[in-house]
């Protein structure tokens, strides 16, 4: 090869390699850019919903997927350099970032003409995306459709239930702390007598977890105006007291240090696991678990009634798009296109965003679980967002959970450790807050 | 003086020609006008060969560092323009525990250093004798090197894993209750420390087995002339030759010890129970990409790379004080 042609070829390739850099965003008004993560399951629904939105209005579709612990880096740096794909999933929890900084488009404005009826969408998972300016979940404008709505709830293993010969529990009356440990104590044995407990009443997350206890014993993560930490307060102490008990005290749990691996959610899975959550991601796994099992409200503290979070995607519309009105409509047709819903549903990855279609996959009792409308009755009645989700960052929330070990061996009373940890949390609020009224221009 | 001892800093040691010293040499010839058009087209080949490279330092290298020598001064959150702030991420740096925890975690780590390399050059050695299979055990033990850093992560998690993981198995075998390696904080970061010296093994040794072999036999005929024992062949003459493969692996080694983040971000995905495994890129990524403080994160990547910066300034100064040559 002739050095003069080695050299121009270099040059090509070199040049096509930085033109590859470019993809996620286009100039081209007729393609846009979907950027998302997911599994196999969501990758194969979501290539087949494209396909038929490009049929449907004549467009390509750039997509971009990639694994989730990946994702979150690959927006910011898309969002760094400019080249923020037209139509991305996004947490909830950044809302406030990115529509303060004009990442994301006020979705409004095209909804309408989207040619998909969002208004049949949960009026929570809306919400979630309305910011006006100043609190999120007010105003008319919407910076996010709900990719999904993931009430996450509780289930039991009936089979293990029937074989101890106990009552099953009431699907709509919840458990009270004292009925759900003497059950769990029950629960947890030695079936195969080896001297060895090879059965336990549950196996819980304190990250996933603590908020349901936390909830309905009247406690919380932080006043409304979400300004002031409150985890110090008796109740929120007497939940986390409860959760440690359940592993240091009660022993009804595998062993002390289990409660942030994978194991309890394998054990679960083999049998050997009472009470375990629920969410709706994981239908699709529990389908073929050999035991019968269905969903029952968390047990409920000192209020009575229950309480869980519910999580949700958002997918948003970037305010650099060429053509918001195209990208709308498909973030709409992702959210809310009946279509598109069945085959993310089938795919037992969530339950439907359409109202109605919910309740009827609800009312079907062909598949397990039987009691699917208590992930209806979360969704329309109990649940709520994580905390965090409405601040300019999660840090001060998740700095909770950071320094939480030594409680959960038993090495610290949870008032002490709540006491300890509330001044800390409370920086890293002040902190957001703070960034929040400096990005929004308010205060230097 | 025995033709084992080491030779005193800067000293010549063997007995080949010395290198010609720069202008006493010969003169090079007078370069006609035919050369040195040749040597003018030579040149801007040479000069085209080199751009890309040069231009991708540039580009992805002195430009970047150039902005975030900026960036660390500002409060930038990674959306919209930053605003200087002058010393205030330097001054929330100096009072955040978790920046410290975070640079103890990382310097805690690279205990991992001295040990893998003491190993792999034990190793080493073994594989420079004739002995059967060795070529199979090479294989082996490089193996990690070339397998993904993620997929290894991953394994080792599960062997760390507290109740039916591979070392519990292990040390049950032997009457021991092993630990929940990865979930308590004072074994979180020895289990760490363990696999990244397991990993690193394959190309230390590597290295070190290259060094031995072109370590001149005449210097150990020399040695067994002297009556040197295997101690005191392996202090005089194999260690002092594998000085620079020895610079070269800590200084590479401590460069990439400060930047640990996939198989704690994998196996530890929180930064480990209370803090233990997390390390200062980690921080550094958390702060800049979940928590969207980039300029923050700027200013510990600064603090970080002048750290190294100097770590391996005092490295070369070491080792040029105690350099020889043999010829």
């Amino acid at each position: 090869m002739q050095r003069r042609s080695f050299l121009a070829g270099t040059a090509a390739a070199a040049g096509l390699a930085t033109a590859g850099c470019g993809n996620l965003a286009t100039s081209d008004p007729n393609t846009l850019t979907f950027m998302f993560r997911g599994g196999l399951d969501e990758r194969a629904a979501y290539t087949e919903a494209i396909a038929e939105f490009e049929r449907q209005n004549d467009v390509t579709v750039n997509v971009v997927v990639t694994d989730g612990d990946q994702y979150d880096t690959k927006l910011q740096a898309a969002i760094l350099g400019q080249k923020t794909p037209d139509v991305f999933y996004f947490d909830s929890g950044k809302l406030k970032a990115y529509a303060i900084n004009d990442v994301l488009q006020d979705m409004s404005p095209y909804l309408e003409s989207a040619g998909t009826a969002v208004d049949e969408l949960w009026p929570l998972a809306v919400d979630l995306y309305r910011f006006d300016g100043e609190v999120q979940g007010q105003g008319s404008a919407i910076y996010g459709l709900p990719k999904d709505i993931g009430p996450f709830s509780f289930g039991y293993n009936r089979t293990m239930f029937e074989e101890a010969g106990l009552a099953l529990p009431d699907p709509e009356l919840p458990y009270s702390w004292d009925e759900f440990t003497e059950i769990c104590q029950e629960l947890t044995q030695d079936r195969d007598g080896d001297g060895a407990l090879d059965q336990w009443g549950t196996g819980l997350n304190v990250t996933w977890n603590l908020q349901a206890l936390v909830w309905s014993n009247g406690g919380d993560w932080s006043d409304e105006s979400v300004t002031t930490v409150t985890v110090d307060t008796p109740e929120f102490a007497e939940a986390l007291q409860f959760f440690a008990d359940l592993q240091n005290v009660h022993q009804v749990t595998p062993s002390i240090a289990e409660s942030q691996t994978m194991d309890t959610y394998q054990r679960w899975m083999r049998g050997q696991i009472g009470f375990f959550p629920v969410a709706p991601w994981d239908l699709s796994t529990y389908r073929d678990l050999d035991f019968e099992w269905d969903l029952i409200p968390y047990p409920a503290g000192s209020t009575g009634s229950p309480a869980t979070w519910i999580g949700s995607l958002g997918i948003g519309v970037s305010s650099a798009s060429r053509n918001p009105e195209m990208a709308t409509r498909l973030a709409a047709f992702l959210s809310a296109d009946p279509g598109t819903q069945e085959l993310l549903v089938d795919a037992g990855i969530q339950i439907p965003n359409i109202r109605s279609t919910a309740l009827e996959w609800a009312a079907d009792d062909s598949f397990m679980p039987e009691n699917k409308a208590e992930m209806i009755r979360i969704v329309e009645d109990y649940g709520r967002p994580l905390p965090g989700y409405n601040t300019y960052n999660a840090e001060w929330y998740t700095e909770f959970f950071t320094n939480i070990q030594p409680v959960l061996d038993g090495d610290q009373t949870a008032a002490e450790y709540c006491a300890w940890v509330q001044p800390r949390m409370q920086t890293r609020l002040d902190a957001a807050n703070r960034q929040e009224q400096i990005d929004r221009g308010e205060f230097r | 003086m025995s033709a084992v001892d080491a030779p005193p800093a800067g000293r010549r040691f063997g007995a080949g020609p010395a290198r010609p010293v720069s202008g006493r040499g010969p003169a090079p010839a007078r370069r006609t006008g035919t050369t040195s058009d040749l040597h003018r087209r030579e040149r801007r080949w040479a000069a085209a060969f080199i751009a890309p490279v040069v231009l991708g330092f540039v580009l992805f290298a002195v430009l970047p560092f150039c902005f975030s020598l900026y960036a660390a001064f500002t409060n930038w959150n990674g959306l919209s323009a930053p605003t200087f702030t002058g010393l205030e991420n330097f001054r929330l740096m100096m009072a955040d525990d978790y920046f410290w925890q975070a640079l103890w975690n990382t310097l805690f780590l690279m205990i991992g250093i001295p040990i893998g390399l003491s190993i792999s050059l034990v190793l080493a050695m073994a594989m420079n004798r004739r002995m059967p299979g060795r070529s199979v055990f090479r294989v082996i033990y490089y193996l990690p090197v070339v397998t993904s850093l993620a997929a290894i992560s991953i394994l080792w998690q599960w062997a760390f894993n507290g109740d039916f993981g591979l070392i519990n198995q292990g040390l049950a075998l032997i009457g021991i209750d092993g630990p929940n390696w990865l979930q308590e904080a004072s074994t979180s970061k020895p289990a760490l420390v363990l696999m990244m010296v397991w990993k690193g093994l394959g190309f230390s040794m590597l290295l070190y087995l290259a060094a031995l072999q072109s370590v001149p036999r005449s210097l150990y005929e020399a040695a067994e002339l002297d009556g040197a024992g295997a101690w005191g062949t392996f202090r005089h003459i194999t260690f002092p030759m594998l000085r620079p493969v020895t610079f070269f692996l800590v200084v590479t080694n401590i460069i990439g010890g400060s930047q640990v983040f996939t198989e704690v971000n994998i196996m530890t995905p929180n930064g480990g129970p209370e803090f233990s495994t997390a390390t200062i890129v980690w921080y550094i990524w958390q702060k800049g990409f979940q928590n969207l403080q980039l300029g923050y994160a700027t200013a510990m990547s600064l603090v970080l790379g002048l750290l190294v910066f100097v770590i391996t300034l005092i490295q070369f100064r070491l080792n040029a004080r105690n350099s020889f040559s043999v010829e």
